[in-house]
């Protein structure tokens, strides 16, 4: 069984000047499921999703991915094995145009990132391939737009054709739904159900009813700890859960 | 013994004026978010003020412990209302830009009215004399500046520790940006912070006039080690700063009596090792994440398509061809260096927003190197430029993997210092001249062919370099690895996320830009057969960067505009002597404030396309 498993840790743990934000969380996520992370604020959820995607180190424990230990790998190597992360804040390079966003998550590949030598218009063959990415996410014909001229909801369009543009076998997404007016937020929960086909999904999500609708498992943080685990239905039943929830008051 | 000692003492007093800049520093960065460029300028004027109220008016040293720093602090608050305020809300960069472009006018002004020479202070009676401790002499005002300092900063940190003001401080250093856009909304509390921050710099400025030779120049060097200082401590902490200080004070004290040689250079070498071990500083913390919200206005632009320029590179080639029929080739030739330089410059600031304020080490070291294998080995021009380049290239490799570790803020110090430390190599390493310079360089023939003891081949050879350089750099940033640049400048974050280590990039981009700024220096060396401490020098560094920003940071054809221009004006006031400098940072001042786009970058919005 335990080859199912895609994202593993082992006594995750990260201190903030004694603070223990994140402690001892053991998660375990099965490839080929939407798996959610969730719980009242203060409750860790940032942090564990940064441990996760190496923006930060882990005070203690293990991160595994794939069977490899990657708890010292730097974050950046992370994408070349198949891992990919959003942003809470809409990632963009917001002065480039839709195409070379999504150009510059396909160019790495090529191995010619460090060519200065090199005409940009060697990039010109992976328009196309940009180009299907941004029609599969809703902006088709927009290639040429710069990313800053785009309305919120569609940023985060454009920040899922990049990521999908790594091709990813882990997608990793930072509160998907925040910020997202309430007209877009189906859109873009069809569009994480499309991507998710044949992937796994981390989410961060505070969003519950999208949770609902969207994921497999459900893992509940609270005060850095897992608090409980299972179904949305089965730890939405949770009496601690509810009690963390209707407890913080804050949420 | 006794020498060994006095030399540590010497270090300690140093290390005094260390920790009270390095502190004001700190205040100033924890609440304004900028480096204060002018902090050497304004600790001049604290020992000059001390020195006129003493002269003019008679005022003692005791009257002047406390009037001058009440009178610099409070010409600093109105430097803060009135000036450094409208940068808030720009790049960190426009606010180093700004406090440079001040430190300028205030030297040059100061220089113009009381010459470069020193002027003694007396030690005040009560302190003259000395204690014999038996195993050394100590002099009494010796140990009141180090006692007195130590108070100061301990009132310092009481202050910031126990007051209001000091809560913000605080709450500042740990989340710059929140607090920044919370402190846009009490200004006065900002515009205090930098008050207190100056007047600590002129109160070490009264305690050193007795000590140093008051002179206009006094500041300029020690704020290019108290930076170093700064690096290594970090600025998380008022303590930090107080224990560095002293701490690097010592050390340079105790090489001073052991290897005087290396005493100049040992707070540089000290500083590459703690970027080595713990880039952060060593007080410092590791960077947060946490970026400012800017001004979209206030970037320089991205540029345009590369096809966009074609026929307005033509043009520039076609008028820099027929360019020495109208104008003298000797100062055309002056101008292409340096426009060379400044596009080497221009490459870091404009397109990947990171500003060297060191680069005149590579236009410096290169002219050397060239000179010498031209000179003393006989090497031919050609091989000569190719080894000066490639000695700039190596610097800027070195140099390079170290500023990069650091976070945009840090890297304009750093480079700074490095800098720095290569001109205190310069000066005495007996292959360069020392003061003299390297003279003679011989032009020779170019692939044994070309005299270039003659003018218009020479002209146009360098005219082929200076579009050879041009090239790479357009290249360079229309490029795969340009596309990555970009990305890097626009969101961080989101380039690593997307598998590119943004370090990697930087660091090649940085020895690019050395390497083509060595070409510039190579190229200077021939043409003027002379390669001298001046172009090592920070006031170089300085013009480069005048150069660019006059020009129009981040635009393809801004560097050889600016180059035109500040060479030009250069030479054109020349006979005004020290007035050069202050204009220059009055242009500094007036670009930063209301011409943040450069000649070029007007240009280009009125005829509404990228050049």
């Amino acid at each position: 069984m335990s080859d199912d498993i895609i994202l593993e840790t082992k006594g995750l743990t990260r201190e903030f000047a004694g603070f223990a934000a994140v402690s001892d969380v053991n998660l375990q996520v099965h490839r080929g499921t939407i798996h959610a992370l969730i719980g009242p604020n203060g409750a860790g959820k940032t942090t564990c999703f940064n441990l996760l995607t190496k923006f930060l180190q882990p005070t203690r424990g293990q991160i595994w991915y794939q069977g490899q230990d990657i708890t010292g790998t730097r974050p950046d190597k992370l994408v070349a094995m198949g891992m990919a992360r959003s942003f809470q804040i809409s990632a963009v390079f917001p002065y480039l145009s839709l195409i070379e966003n999504v150009r510059l998550a396909l160019q790495r590949r090529l191995g010619t990132s460090f060519h200065f030598w090199r005409s940009t218009s060697s990039l010109k063959h992976l328009d196309s391939r940009a180009e299907e990415l941004l029609k599969s996410v809703g902006l088709a014909g927009m290639g040429h737009t710069k990313a800053v001229d785009l309305s919120y909801g569609r940023k985060r369009a454009l920040e899922m054709a990049t990521t999908l543009a790594t091709d990813p076998v882990l997608l990793l997404l930072d509160e998907p739904m925040a910020g997202v007016g309430h007209e877009d937020i189906d859109t873009l929960t069809e569009l994480i159900r499309t991507v998710a086909v044949g992937r796994t999904v981390l989410m961060v999500e505070h969003n519950l009813s999208v949770v609902s609708t969207l994921c497999n498992t459900v893992t509940v943080l609270r005060r850095g700890e897992i608090l409980a685990e299972g179904s949305y239905d089965e730890v939405a039943g949770n009496p601690q859960v509810i009690e963390a929830y209707l407890g913080a008051s804050d949420e | 013994m006794q020498a060994f000692l006095s030399q540590v003492l010497l270090g300690l007093i140093n290390g005094a004026f260390y920790a009270m800049l390095s502190l004001g520093l700190a205040v100033i960065f924890g609440l304004l978010n900028i480096i204060n460029f002018a902090h050497g300028a304004q600790y001049m004027m604290g020992a000059l003020a001390a020195w006129l109220l003493a002269t003019y008016f008679g005022v003692n040293y005791w009257a002047a412990l406390i009037v001058v720093p009440v009178i610099v602090g409070g010409l600093g608050m109105l430097l803060e209302k009135t000036v450094i305020r409208r940068t808030y809300r720009l790049e960190h960069l426009f606010g180093l830009l700004l406090t440079l472009g001040i430190a300028s006018i205030i030297e040059g002004l100061f220089v113009n009215y009381y010459g470069a020479v020193g002027r003694p202070y007396p030690v005040p009676s009560m302190l003259q004399g000395a204690v014999n401790l038996g195993f050394m002499v100590l002099p009494l005002y010796r140990a009141w500046v180090i006692v007195a300092s130590l108070a100061v900063c301990l009132i310092t940190w009481a202050v910031i520790e126990r007051t209001k003001l000091g809560s913000y401080l605080r709450a500042a250093t740990e989340n710059p940006p929140l607090v920044l856009a919370f402190g846009i909304n009490v200004p006065r509390m900002i515009m205090l912070t930098y008050g207190l921050g100056v007047g600590l710099a002129a109160l070490a400025g009264v305690m050193a006039a007795p000590i140093y030779q008051v002179n206009p120049l006094m500041g300029s060097n020690l704020i290019i080690v108290v930076f170093a200082v700064v690096v290594i401590g970090g600025m998380g902490s008022i303590m930090g700063s107080v224990v560095t200080g002293f701490g690097v004070g010592l050390i340079e004290g105790i090489t001073k009596a052991l290897w005087p040689e290396a005493s100049g250079v040992v707070v540089f070498v000290l500083m590459a090792i703690v970027l080595l071990i713990k880039p952060a500083g060593l007080f410092g913390k590791p960077f947060s994440g946490a970026t400012l919200a800017l001004d979209p206005e206030a970037r320089p632009p991205l540029a345009g398509e590369p096809r966009q320029y074609l026929v307005p590179i033509l043009a520039m080639a076609a008028l820099l061809i027929v360019a020495p029929a109208f104008i003298y080739p000797v100062f055309l030739m002056k101008v292409l260096c340096f426009a060379l330089f400044a596009v080497s410059f221009n490459l870091l600031i404009g397109f990947v927003g990171l500003g060297s304020f060191g680069h005149a080490m590579f236009l410096g070291l290169a002219g050397y190197v060239t000179g010498h294998v031209a000179r003393n080995w006989g090497w031919p021009p050609e091989f000569a430029i190719l080894g000066g380049t490639a000695a700039a290239a190596a610097l800027g490799l070195v140099t390079g993997v170290l500023a990069v570790r650091r976070q945009k803020i840090y890297f304009a110090m750093v480079t700074l210092a490095f800098a720095e430390m290569v001109y205190f190599f310069c000066v005495q390493a007996p292959f360069t001249g020392g003061e003299d310079g390297m003279q003679q360089i011989p032009q020779g023939k170019l692939f044994e062919l070309i005299d270039l003891a003659q003018t218009m081949p020479l002209y146009y050879v360098v005219l082929c370099i200076f579009l050879l350089g041009f090239l790479i750099a357009f290249r360079t940033i229309n490029s795969p690895f340009g596309q990555v640049l970009k990305a890097i400048r626009e969101n961080e974050p989101r380039a690593i996320s997307l598998g590119y280590n943004p370090d990697r990039y930087k660091l090649l981009i940085f020895v690019i830009s050395a390497a083509l700024a060595g070409l510039a220096g190579s190229m200077k060396a021939i043409v003027f057969q002379i390669a001298s401490l001046q172009d090592v020098y920070h006031s170089t560094s300085g013009d480069v960067i005048l150069m660019a920003l006059v020009g129009g940071l981040g635009t393809i054809f801004g560097p050889l505009v600016g180059a035109f221009a500040i060479v030009g004006m250069q030479q054109y006031l020349a006979p005004l002597g020290q007035w050069v400098v202050v204009v220059q940072g009055v242009i500094f001042v007036v670009c930063v404030l209301t011409f943040r786009q450069g000649i070029i970058g007007l240009l280009a919005r009125w005829i509404g396309r990228p050049l």
